[in-house]
């Protein structure tokens, strides 16, 4: 009985790898020439980073049917092949390569969040592909690689221009004294915590409390409670959508009033509403491409926003894969070919009016000179309050008390 | 420095919890010699059935509960019929019943994944995002109403085992299985009951977990690690010692939270309980 | 007559395998002149890598029977040494691999000294145990890069090259290591060793330093797995606590050497490779839940139906048919 069944259980295994052999085949010989333009990688579909990587997702997908409905690029029809990484770097470096070399994807798109991305930015120059996305942040742009290009980078290290910019909103009189800075131990978090102390110490604010959690946020009650106990004015909690939800809830359960709250991603996804309901409001973000900017592109994106997603204005994360895939798109028509090393010496060679910026231009690095705007969020929207020719909103301050 | 009083609190109401969620480990280990690294696999299941419950029909936690308990119980019977009976034929019990449980935890861990995606999920009533304030000291309800539910569970097991022939009869097995067994007890029957227990209050434990942290189907590694500190601290096999272990613990994290980086406390309670395994594996309250 | 005859078989017999051993490797080694697509020699690369690390890890967990959930620290250590190598000083992982494993060999004896005394399951749980608390250090040790990870410098080659010379590499180091392996285990040390799996205690009666055995196993295995996690730190071009200490790689390894047989240098060689092969194949073209359900199951049934391992499971096979 126990060899007949170890026979069969051996046997299932060789049928499994065969079958897999055999797919592999199918995949290597792939399909007859003409045809689209394949555009392959991975995005955290599910996974910590969920909450923000399906709005890329959609704005990947908007993007393909608004080329393809003007024709396609380079007169042929583009079509993406997404995968589900789960958040992790190990399987999105697995998903791309898979992509590039089983696939044979002629393009490959920006991945997302930062914590994949500098896994994937050296596989990219290794099999010289240009990576038009936000990039791996600080460290990973100053490698050397020459093939990636924030378009734009979510760079922490800029972020200590938008928390300086709310000193640059209130008299002097009213700044908050003491701060606390709740950063998720990885490198989205950690690159913009030493600008952002930077730019308190310029302004008089002692930092009393600087904690560093390990992701996922079991408990954020010790969190709060520290920074509560050291009666910090100003908030800055760098976390991804969960943790922030966590630790803004347990601020008002512990009746924690700061007078700012400043965060970096969380109040910038949707579900940031639904979730916190009349708490949500109020609290600050640094972004790199808000809704309604006055620049190229940005019509498009509002466009595809409203079409396809009933929503205005259109989500951060949404607007930022658009525009990701928009400055991949002016690379490709301006070079004329799906050559990767075109594409790239083309982005490199001359300024581009791009939704978040006119007259952009990457430097060696693949980075646009340093920016950041300021917002809001009130009454379901995040508005501009900073710099002051875009604000859309005034800056509320200091933040009213929670609701009963 | 009100705080460092809140934070040994929040530290000693998660130290029961986590000792609820281990005293079940260790039952198993005791009784059976058998190590079930999927233990905490079934804290997270637990804490997936009363999510759906909540989120699908409405029904508070704290009432899912007792139906909670007999369903894991249940799928604890068939687990131990289809894994952990034929394990306890092998030479050695110990590696065959590690390896055997690991494959069972990857099995339910990646089922789950499958089924119910890998997103982080919390068990949000709304009394969870309430807190009681007693003078300047700030306690979350969440972690509160989670203390009271290990406790309650313990108790319960505690009664049961001291109190209840089948219980004697699972003591009696662990401290002399031949003598049982001339006794009559039937030790499969009893082993069967035990992991049926074990299982249990892994998914209550895994209600009252989810109560105050987020869960998702691979945080059961990170649990079981908490398990293994509780139980080699404790004592294996002991549930007076697993909850005293699981105070101790608690209380540890409470203090080194207030005073140090929180990406160390983890750091510390590793040490620890690597120093108690280095030089006192029986545990400091075993007996 | 008989004995002559039988002698003879036998020496054909050992003629015959290692002619086969050596077309083997010699097709393995010209497979890429061939040109293949790139996803065989990224495929093989990880087959050969699980076959290096799983012959590594049977040293003391097959052979004596102590077996280590913590087999990536050492891994982890030897990518990690070549990382900071190159990126703080230049230099190549190549050489730098060898001082990878000699620092996976120290950390070792450190760790071993304690915590080879141990038995059974207060083993495992602290080797358990030194993997989770090495990450968590990395994860905040701002010289190895804490969060942010360690980039290497990349190869001024086209990435045909790049994976053929990875694949070349691995490739001598699983044969090397599985060599080592073999030559360890038909010597009087393997004869210890599994002497100490057998039962200790009469080892130990028996005059067997089982407490230098077992060190001198855990001390190589370790230094093996060093020097491939620094090959493949180089590979991935990056090192980050969550990528190279994958607890997973810890498991798959465990499976492999008990899917195999850990008994003989031939287990884990053919768990490596089966098991490899099909994780490889089945999550690039099902799915990674799938695969790990599959593995899970294929866990429970193994160690109930076939706790010697396959390969003694068909051996025993053949024998009676």
């Amino acid at each position: 009985m126990k060899k007949i069944l170890g026979i069969v259980l051996l046997g299932c295994f060789g049928l499994v790898l065969a079958v897999s052999s055999g797919l592999a085949q199918t995949a290597k010989t792939g399909e007859p020439a003409g045809e689209p333009i394949k555009i392959g990688g991975s995005l955290p579909v599910t996974g910590m980073a969920s909450e923000q990587g399906k709005w890329v997702k959609a704005a990947y997908e908007c993007w393909a049917e608004d080329v393809n409905k003007r024709g396609g690029l380079l007169g042929r029809p583009v079509k993406l092949i997404i995968y589900d990484d789960e958040s992790n770097a190990e399987k999105a470096v697995t998903y791309y390569e898979r992509a590039i070399t089983v696939d044979k994807a002629d393009l490959v798109f920006g991945g997302y969040p930062g914590t994949s991305n500098v896994a994937l930015m050296p596989v990219m120059e290794k099999y010289k592909k240009v990576f038009v996305g936000q990039g791996g942040h600080g460290k990973s742009f100053e490698q050397g690689f020459t093939y990636t290009f924030g378009a734009p980078p979510l760079m922490g290290e800029w972020s200590g221009i938008s928390v300086a910019s709310v000193f640059d909103l209130i008299p002097k009189q009213n700044w908050p004294k003491t701060a606390a800075i709740l950063t998720m131990n990885n490198v989205i978090g950690l690159s913009a915590t030493p600008n952002i102390v930077k730019a308190f110490e310029d302004h008089g604010v002692k930092v009393a409390v600087n904690e560093v959690y390990n992701l996922p946020l079991s408990d954020a009650t010790p969190l709060v409670s520290k920074a509560k106990g050291h009666g910090a004015e100003f908030l800055v909690v760098q976390g991804f959508f969960d943790d922030t939800v966590m630790i803004v809830r347990e601020s008002k359960a512990q009746r924690y009033e700061p007078k700012v709250i400043w965060n970096i991603i969380a109040s910038q996804v949707p579900a940031w509403f639904k979730e916190m309901g009349p708490d949500a409001d109020y609290v600050l973000a640094n972004i790199w491409l808000p809704g309604g900017l006055p620049y190229p592109g940005n019509d498009r994106i509002v466009e595809a926003a409203k079409r396809k997603l009933n929503m205005s204005p259109p989500p951060t994360y949404f607007g930022l894969g658009y525009c990701w895939m928009y400055t991949l798109e002016q690379g490709i028509k301006g070079a004329g070919s799906l050559d990767d090393t075109k594409i790239r010496d083309y982005l490199r060679s001359r300024p581009f009016d791009l939704p978040f910026g006119k007259g952009v231009k990457f430097d060696s690095r693949g980075l646009p000179p340093p920016f950041n705007f300021t917002v809001q969020s009130r009454a379901g929207k995040n508005e501009i309050v900073w710099p002051k020719d875009v604000a859309q909103a005034k800056f509320m301050y200091p933040r009213p008390a929670w609701s009963k | 420095m009100s705080y460092v009083l809140e934070s040994i609190i929040s530290g000693l109401l998660l130290g029961g919890i986590y000792a609820l969620l281990s005293v079940g480990f260790g039952l198993t280990w005791g009784t059976m010699k058998v190590l079930n690294i999927s233990h905490a696999v079934f804290a997270v299941l637990g804490a997936f059935f009363a999510y759906w419950l909540f989120v699908k029909a409405g029904i508070d936690p704290i009432l899912s509960l007792p139906l909670l308990a007999a369903v894991m119980f249940f799928v604890g019977a068939i687990v131990y019929k289809l894994v952990i009976l034929p394990v306890t034929k092998a030479k050695d019990i110990v590696m065959a019943s590690m390896v055997a449980t690991f494959g069972a935890a990857t099995v339910v861990e990646n089922l789950m994944s499958l089924f119910w995606r890998p997103d982080p999920r919390v068990l949000k009533p709304p009394y969870t995002s309430r807190s009681l304030f007693i003078g300047d000291i700030t306690i979350s309800k969440g972690p509160l109403i989670g203390f009271a539910i290990s406790l309650c569970a313990i108790a319960l097991l505690y009664w049961f085992l001291h109190r209840t022939y089948t219980g004697k009869g699972v003591q009696a097995t662990w401290q002399n299985p031949i003598g049982a067994a001339l006794v009559g007890i039937n030790p499969e029957r009893v082993s069967l009951v035990t992991f049926g227990l074990s299982i249990a209050s892994a998914g209550a434990a895994g209600v009252a977990m989810a109560m105050i942290y987020a869960f998702y189907p691979s945080v059961h590694s990170v649990w079981t690690l908490f398990v293994f500190l509780v139980t080699i601290v404790g004592g294996v096999g002991s549930v007076i010692g697993s909850g005293l272990a699981g105070l101790l613990i608690g209380f540890i994290i409470g203090v080194s939270a207030a005073f140090l980086p929180f990406a160390w406390v983890n750091v510390l309670l590793f040490a620890l309980l690597l120093i108690v395994l280095l030089f006192r594996p029986e545990g400091l309250f075993a007996g | 007559m008989t004995g002559h005859l039988e002698a003879a078989k036998t020496d054909y017999r050992r003629f015959r395998g290692k002619l086969i051993f050596v077309l083997v490797m010699a097709l393995l080694v010209a497979f890429p002149l061939v040109r293949p697509p790139l996803f065989f020699l990224t495929l093989l690369f990880s087959v050969f890598m699980y076959a290096a690390l799983t012959q590594s890890w049977n040293l003391l967990g097959g052979y004596t029977g102590y077996v280590s959930l913590g087999h990536i620290a050492f891994f982890a250590t030897g990518a990690y040494t070549t990382a900071v190598c190159m990126s703080r000083y230049g230099l190549s992982p190549f050489a730098t691999s060898i001082l990878g494993g000699v620092f996976a060999g120290i950390l070792a004896i450190v760790v071993g000294y304690p915590v080879l005394r141990l038995k059974g399951a207060y083993f495992t749980i602290s080797s358990l145990l030194l993997a989770v608390v090495m990450q968590l250090v990395f994860l905040n040790w701002e010289f190895v890069g804490s969060s942010t990870g360690l980039w290497y410098k990349l190869m001024p080659l086209s990435i045909e090259a790049n994976r053929t010379i990875f694949y070349e590499t691995m490739l001598i180091l699983a044969m090397v290591i599985t060599l080592i392996v073999r030559y360890v285990e038909q010597s009087r040390f393997g004869a210890g060793l599994m002497a100490i799996r057998e039962d200790e205690d009469v080892a130990k009666t028996m005059g067997i330093n089982t407490p230098w055995l077992k060190m001198k196993a855990f001390v190589l295995g370790a230094f093996l797995a060093g020097v491939v996690g620094g090959i493949y730190g180089f590979y991935m071009s990056y090192v980050h606590p969550d990528m190279t200490f994958s607890m997973n790689t810890s498991l798959l390894i465990l499976l492999m050497s008990f899917f195999g047989g850990c008994r003989t240098w031939g287990g884990p060689l053919l768990g490596a490779v089966v098991l490899s092969l099909a994780n490889q194949l089945i999550v690039t073209f099902i799915g990674a839940e799938i695969s790990r359900i599959l593995y899970g199951l294929l866990l429970v049934v193994v160690i109930i139906f076939m706790p010697d391992g396959a390969l003694q499971y068909a051996k025993g096979l053949t024998r009676r048919g």
